[in-house]
């Protein structure tokens, strides 16, 4: 081993590596990284180190850190594509559904990425398929009044597929470029409503279907991101209330479970608070 | 699914222990590591699962096990009076007049709770009324009256108002005939100094009986950090976890009553008003750690 040191290189050892990776896998849960995920990064990072001989970084600690941080990484930024590139692209009006659990921020989302869309010249439909919510037209409706947008709802209890479709109708006869769909929040455990995401996506077929989910969660954003994955295929995730947990380690949850980029941060309740996701920086936050 | 295994697991480790009458440190621990697994899946704050499962260990290894009870069922008491001493009783809510005020982060079930407690005030012959105080998000205000409508109790609130605190000193005027005084408050989170100063406000105007925390079931480990700002601002006596009709277990309210030094209200199981119910102990720890009726298989001992 002496002589190893000499050199600036060591074999990692096996006991000392454990040690190092049970801290980073407690770090991993403190910044509600998912049990599971968290330990199949680690199992990778482990494989990825034993036995080797490595260059001498100053403690194995750092070593082990370093392989952590490019694992994460590699999680995190799966998939990321050029929003406004892919907008451009598009056939217009382009589609854009929102899903995701009650409360996590999808009416509020709607309403930003309406005003980031006008910031690079696009022009928006706001369109409630939250028939079930109280109050949820009238949230929609103020914002839509905000932003001097065109608001299309139906009454309470109507099937929202119905009023997504009266707004591509209007997109497509006015010109719009982007519907921004809103759906009622719902649980993944409820059935009924699962099966009604299902069908406002087969019948609507959207040209994106953004997942909706809050930074501040916990373990259980893995299953709510892999069922709502399930019944309608989501093209990427919006991270909210980034402000309130800046370490938002649901993000390399969600990022893992469903192989999708998370797009954007939410980072307070007002209209500009909405930030392009950037991978390194949570990177670095949940190094910290 | 992760979480039933992980019930299957803790049941696996104790079975392990099953037929043993003495417990030997190596099965301590093999029992503690799924334990801290459990309450870590459930979301549970890092070092309260730590601190836990230390007491569990030493108590295991160093206290005597009345006669004649196995390994396991001694363990397994242990785990449950550790949580029980943590979780407590549910918050004592007399049957009389009083105001209640509502925090919590931005969208983890206030305005619903506020109609779903005053739904439920009303079955226990109480007149309540709900006073709306948010003024930040769109279309709080008709939320706020359609839920209250749902429950058919009286309501207050001004959509043309700005200053929440003249809503709340009008409010409480207007529903002085009301025998619960339910304050809901706007979204808000503890690392945001001006809205914690405005709660600071309200709270100082509306002067409650007591201050429920509304927490998402599904929150995480910042649930500690959380409940302590709100502590701090206006003090809370009571927690409120919602949206359990879901798969996460709510393990942020442990932390939430630690640092608060208060117990668990109420539990919410769904969107509509009727789905509340009183917190009790037993149910909330045997889905903590993914295993059922844990009091009756404790009762053995
Ligand atoms: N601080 C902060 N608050 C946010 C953010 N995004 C949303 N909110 C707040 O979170 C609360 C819930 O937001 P909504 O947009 O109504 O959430 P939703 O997912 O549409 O809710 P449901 O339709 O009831 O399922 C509101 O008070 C929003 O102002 C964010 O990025 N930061
Ligand atoms: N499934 C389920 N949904 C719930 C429960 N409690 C609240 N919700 C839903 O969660 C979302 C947010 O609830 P709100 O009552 O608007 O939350 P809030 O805390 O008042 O939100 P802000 O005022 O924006 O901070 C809504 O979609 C509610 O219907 C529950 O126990 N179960
Ligand atoms: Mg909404
Ligand atoms: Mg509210």
């Amino acid at each position: 081993k002496a002589k190893l040191f000499a050199t600036g290189k060591t074999v990692i050892d096996e006991d000392d590596l454990q040690k190092h990776l049970d801290d980073l896998e407690l770090a991993l849960l403190q910044s509600d990284v998912e049990m599971g995920v968290a330990q199949e990064i680690l199992d990778g990072v482990e494989q990825n180190l034993t036995g080797q001989t490595r260059r001498r970084l100053s403690s194995t600690g750092n070593l082990v850190r370093d392989a952590l941080r490019e694992a994460l990484y590699d999680v995190i930024s799966v998939g990321q594509f050029d929003f406004e590139e892919r907008i451009a692209q598009a056939d217009k009006p382009v589609v854009i559904i929102f899903t995701g659990v009650n409360g996590v921020g999808k009416t509020t989302s709607i309403a930003k990425l309406s005003h980031y869309l006008d910031q690079c010249g696009y022009s928006s439909v706001l369109a409630n398929g939250d028939t079930y919510r109280a109050g949820a037209n009238e949230q929609l409706q103020k914002h839509a009044e905000n932003l001097d947008r065109k608001f299309i709802s139906h009454e309470q209890g109507s099937d929202p597929t119905a009023v997504i479709y009266d707004a591509v109708e209007y997109a497509e006869a006015n010109g719009v470029d982007v519907v921004l769909g809103d759906t009622a929040g719902r649980l993944h455990t409820n059935e009924g409503l699962m099966d009604q995401l299902e069908k406002i996506d087969r019948v609507i077929g959207p040209d994106m279907t953004l997942f909706v989910d809050e930074a501040v969660a916990g373990q259980d954003a893995v299953n709510r991101a892999r069922e709502f994955d399930e019944a309608a295929e989501i093209d990427g995730s919006i991270l909210t209330k980034a402000d309130a947990d800046p370490q938002g380690g649901a993000a390399i949850s969600i990022a893992y479970v469903t192989g999708k980029p998370i797009l954007f941060l939410g980072t307070g309740q007002d209209y500009p608070d909405l930030e392009r996701f950037d991978p390194e920086a949570i990177v670095d936050q949940l190094l910290a | 699914m992760v979480l039933d295994d992980l019930g299957k697991s803790l049941r696996g480790a104790l079975d392990d222990l099953r037929g043993k009458s003495r417990i030997d440190e190596e099965d301590v621990d093999a029992v503690v590591k799924e334990i801290q697994r459990s309450l870590l899946q459930a979301d549970v704050d890092v070092d309260l699962v730590m601190s836990l499962s230390d007491s569990i260990k030493s108590r295991a290894l160093d206290e005597e096990p009345p006669q004649g009870t196995s390994a396991r069922d001694w363990v397994l008491r242990i785990v449950y009076e550790e949580l029980v001493e943590l979780v407590g009783e549910s918050t004592d809510l007399p049957l009389e007049n009083q105001t209640i005020m509502l925090a919590g982060l931005y969208g983890s079930g206030k305005t619903t709770t506020a109609a779903k407690m005053a739904w439920w005030f009303s079955t226990k012959g109480l007149r309540p009324a709900i006073i709306q105080t948010d003024t930040d998000r769109p279309g709080a205000y008709d939320q706020s009256k359609e839920m209250a409508d749902r429950a058919e109790v009286d309501f207050y609130g001004d959509p043309d108002e700005d200053d929440p605190v003249k809503i709340a000193r009008e409010g409480l005027e207007a529903t002085e005939s009301a025998d619960v005084r339910i304050v809901d408050t706007a979204g808000r989170d503890g690392l945001n100094e001006e809205l914690i100063a405005q709660i600071e406000r309200i709270e100082q105007e509306v002067n409650p009986d007591r201050n429920l925390l509304v927490l998402d079931a599904a929150m995480g480990q910042s649930a500690k950090s959380q409940a302590r700002d709100f502590q701090e601002a206006i003090g809370i006596e009571g927690v409120v976890i919602t949206k359990l009709d879901g798969t996460a277990k709510g393990g942020g309210a442990l932390a939430a009553v630690d640092e608060t030094d208060s117990t668990i209200a109420f539990l919410g199981t769904g969107e509509t008003v009727q789905d509340i119910e009183r917190f009790e102990p037993d149910g909330f720890i045997s889905r903590l750690l993914g295993m059922g009726d844990l009091k009756q298989l404790t009762e053995r001992v």
